[in-house]
């Protein structure tokens, strides 16, 4: 039995991050077309990720995208999870079940929703739908995270500060938000993650010059077939992982997915 | 109304609005265009898809796909989660980790993968054709084989680790004893690991099985325009034919679905919980 369960955790995870490993070297390729395994070595096509102009205005447009719709998703999203954990709001599961419903809702509706029935009529740019669509998207990671954190935290420390003469937004800022900061920290990289890596919700967001990387990516394979994407795969893989240890490492982020 | 309440009811509202109107809005005004005619309120968007063999195809296929992905993912997610939790704490922190790391790794760059295994001249073909298992490549990219593997190794950790926490939740001695007193494996599973795990099979499966039937990435890499489902007829739809009425049939269809089988697992993982 023992046995039989360490070949089947060798298979499976063989199975979950092989798959990395080849991409990896695939990308390394020296030849022309995708092939495994890969002509030779060499960092040709890793360089020329670096060249492709649409790769760097879409990584721009992504990197912007999944660092603001976080912040704007923070931002709203912080003064609910205090008011649902610490206030006795009217309608409070109402308000919970709304504020959950960005992940029920599949991705590609909310992109096609957005286009035909904002961006179209409005004539409102593709970028701002962009922005809104993630913002949403994020909310319900923001609320829950924040949430957890608050649950966490005993809430008369709060009032000893009122108490003290400290005003409610004052021990907000003061005493609470410093011991939640880990937790936000933690929802802004959740986020980042999510909204960096995400496709149906920008799939139909596209315009000139405009996609995220992701749907970029996508645009791209369909006209070519070469090992670019392979290292494009490989350095994002890298990227992700870079960011998710450093936070795991300085936050302990596993606590708070 | 108490001061607390007008409160936090101001806390509550720029989150709430923001997503009342520039979410749900939007979602509400595509889904009602489903079912609408220029004539007025109609249900024959719905009867022209479903009269179409392809599209019928196609959501018999999503289906599919979901449920085998799903059943699978849970049959395996199983043997995988006992293993796990019977390591020691040292490896199983490990192979936790490695099931979550995928997780944060673009589903455009994991699917990706797929193609350079699979692919005519990929590794697997590689590998078989040189052993001399088979002269021909293997046909498996653009079959719903390939789309099936995919989104098996995208969702599987979403299986596992809910039942590896369900798991942990459970009193140790329990397989011990019902082994002494002479159950078999069998047994054991059908009538002690899986009630008290149910709560993390019904998590994981939700997840999986949702998950697979909105896939778009998946089935757009791996399937083409040979193996469609659900999402990526609906994005083949409009960009290709400018087709707002099948598209509008396909969005009611994904979040009926979706909420459908979110609001029944939840009832189920409740209603045994309570008792």
């Amino acid at each position: 039995m023992r046995h039989a369960g360490r070949a089947l955790l060798v298979v499976v995870m063989l199975f979950l991050v092989g798959p990395f490993i080849l991409i990896c070297l695939t990308g390394l390729s020296g030849g022309e077309t995708l092939a495994f395994p890969p002509d030779g070595l060499s960092l040709r096509w890793v360089i020329r990720v670096f060249e492709i102009e649409s790769f760097r205005d879409s990584f721009a447009l992504s990197l912007t995208l999944g660092i603001g719709a976080t912040l704007i998703a923070l931002i709203l999203g912080i003064p609910a999870a205090y008011a649902l954990v610490r206030y006795d709001v009217p309608g409070a599961d109402a308000i919970r079940n709304l504020l959950t419903a960005p992940i029920i809702v599949p991705g590609i509706i909310v992109g096609l929703a957005l286009l035909r029935h904002l961006v179209i009529p409005s004539g409102l740019g593709v970028t701002l739908a962009l922005f809104l669509g993630h913002t949403a998207l994020l909310i319900p990671y923001a609320v829950r995270v924040t949430a957890a954190s608050l649950q966490n935290l005993r809430a008369d420390i709060e009032d000893a500060a009122i108490l003290l003469g400290a005003s409610r937004i004052g021990a907000f800022v003061r005493v609470t938000l410093p011991n939640i900061k880990n937790g936000i920290m933690a929802a802004f990289i959740i986020g980042f993650i999510t909204s960096f890596n995400e496709v149906p919700v920008s799939l139909f967001l596209t315009g000139p010059g405009v996609a995220t990387l992701p749907v970029d990516m996508l645009l791209y394979m369909e006209y070519n077939y070469d090992p670019s994407i392979a290292a494009l795969s490989g350095l994002l893989a890298l990227m992700s992982l870079g960011v998710v240890l450093t936070a795991e490492r300085l936050l302990g982020l596993s606590r708070y997915v | 109304m108490t001061n607390t309440r007008r409160a936090g009811l101001m806390l509550v509202a720029p989150a709430t609005l923001f997503i009342a109107i520039g979410f749900l809005l939007p979602v509400f005004v595509l889904l009602s265009g489903a079912f609408r005619l220029e004539s007025g309120w109609t249900l024959s968007n719905f009867t022209d898809f479903f009269a179409d063999p392809l599209y019928r195809e196609v959501f018999f296929r999503t289906f599919r796909l979901g449920l085998t992905v799903t059943a699978v993912a849970a049959l395996l997610g199983y043997a995988t989660a006992l293993a796990i939790n019977d390591a020691n704490p040292r490896s199983k922190g490990r192979l936790v980790a490695l099931l979550v790391l995928p997780l944060m790794i673009s589903p455009v760059a994991r699917t990706y993968a797929w193609l350079v295994i699979l692919g005519r001249t990929g590794f697997l073909n590689v590998a078989l054709t040189s052993v001399g298992l088979t002269d021909e490549p293997l046909r498996i990219l653009f079959t719903e084989w390939a789309v099936f593997i995919g989104l098996l190794q995208l969702f599987f950790p979403l299986m596992v680790l809910p039942l590896i926490s369900s798991l942990e939740n459970m009193p140790r001695d329990v397989i011990p004893a019902a082994r002494v007193l002479g159950a078999s494996w069998l047994a054991i599973f059908w009538r002690i690991i899986l009630p008290l795990t149910r709560e993390g099979l019904v998590v994981g499966g939700t997840l999986t099985f949702v998950g697979s039937l909105t896939a778009y990435v998946t089935p757009a890499i791996l399937g083409g325009s040979k193996v469609l489902m659900l999402e990526t007829l609906l994005y083949q739809r409009v960009s290709v034919a400018n087709d707002y009425a099948s598209a509008g049939v396909i969005a009611v269809i994904l979040i009926a679905m979706s909420v459908a089988t979110n609001v029944m697992l939840k009832r189920l993982a409740t209603a045994r919980g309570g008792r």
